[in-house]
């Protein structure tokens, strides 16, 4: 009996693990991405009360944000996991069932949010400092608590028909 | 200097209001949901919705539903069965909702809800439903 075609709130299995079958998501390049961003937000921040000039890392982080989200290869800080974290195992691989486009989304609308943030850090710089703030805010609390805001904006976009929801294999079925 | 701390006060201004948004949406939606009715069964069980774009689901949430010994959860794909969905008011994955055996919900928890407290909820259904039966 498939997800979808189950009896609608009848009981059905116990304690089950995942029945999405889909693409595995490797959470590690994840985390390191978030804590990029982190970081980043953060040294551009407190840098650019004692150098202005640092304040650039805000439009290069957006660029880098946005140039990962259509082009994964040149994805700068999952870059650097696959082709230097992991290899020397500084940082170990999780790898969890699961799909790639609700994180790019979230990649992608941090990204258009820094956009906005570089735009008003001349003229209105408190303001582009908030908003990129709120980013790295929101890239702790994924880091850290795993809510991932981005993906929960997927869900609805998806939910409303905005977005079209994946297609699942036929094979996608209960566990007991 | 100046700039930074205004933005700090900015985007700590805009953290609150979005947590006190959230509460009070969940609370509203908790509200219109407890006491919806799905399928009665023989003994209380969980409505678990998820979708696959819940992350937390997969990392969290199906982890703590597998700790739970003896209970019937019934997974729900929340973008495919939305009308199940919005009968729960559900707005955001996961969305757990501990149902009494006749079909009511007892307790409704949106966001990632850890095994203790789904045990206690359900454990509170149970009671629920000796008392039912008790005084029958």
């Amino acid at each position: 009996m498939s997800a979808a075609t189950h009896v609608k709130g009848s009981p059905r299995n116990p304690g089950e693990a995942s029945d999405f079958v889909g693409i595995v998501v490797d959470h590690s390049a994840l985390k390191v991405n978030q804590t990029g961003i982190v970081a980043t937000v953060l040294v551009a921040f407190a840098g650019s009360a004692l150098f202005r000039p640092l304040l650039v890392l805000i439009p290069l982080l957006a660029i880098v944000l946005l140039v990962g989200t259509f082009a994964p290869q040149f994805a700068l800080f999952k870059q650097l996991y696959f082709k230097a974290l992991k290899p020397r195992g500084i940082v170990k691989p999780r790898s969890v069932q699961d799909r790639p486009e609700p994180h790019n989304f979230a990649q992608g609308l941090g990204g258009v949010f820094l956009v906005v943030a570089s735009i008003f850090l001349i003229p209105v710089p408190f303001l582009g400092l908030a908003i990129a703030l709120l980013v790295a805010v929101l890239a702790f609390v994924n880091l850290a608590f795993g809510y991932c805001l981005g993906c929960q904006i997927f869900y609805q976009l998806e939910r409303r028909g905005v977005l079209k929801p994946s297609t699942r294999s036929s094979e996608t079925t209960e566990t007991s | 200097m100046s700039a930074q701390l205004w933005a700090l006060a900015v985007a700590g201004a805009v953290v609150l209001a979005a947590a006190g948004l959230e509460t009070f949406r969940s609370r509203w939606a908790r509200r219109f949901a407890t006491g919806a009715t799905a399928a009665p069964a023989a003994e209380p069980y969980i409505l678990y919705f998820t979708g696959d774009s819940c992350t937390v689901c997969k990392t969290h949430q199906e982890p703590a539903l597998a700790r739970l010994t003896g209970v019937r959860i019934d997974k729900v794909d929340a973008v495919e069965e939305r009308t199940l969905a919005d009968r729960f008011h559900v707005y955001t994955l996961p969305t757990t909702v501990v149902m009494a055996s006749d079909g009511r919900a007892l307790h409704v928890n949106y966001g990632y809800a850890p095994a203790p407290k789904l045990e206690r909820q359900l454990a509170e259904a149970r009671g629920g439903a000796l008392r039912t039966a008790a005084t029958a």
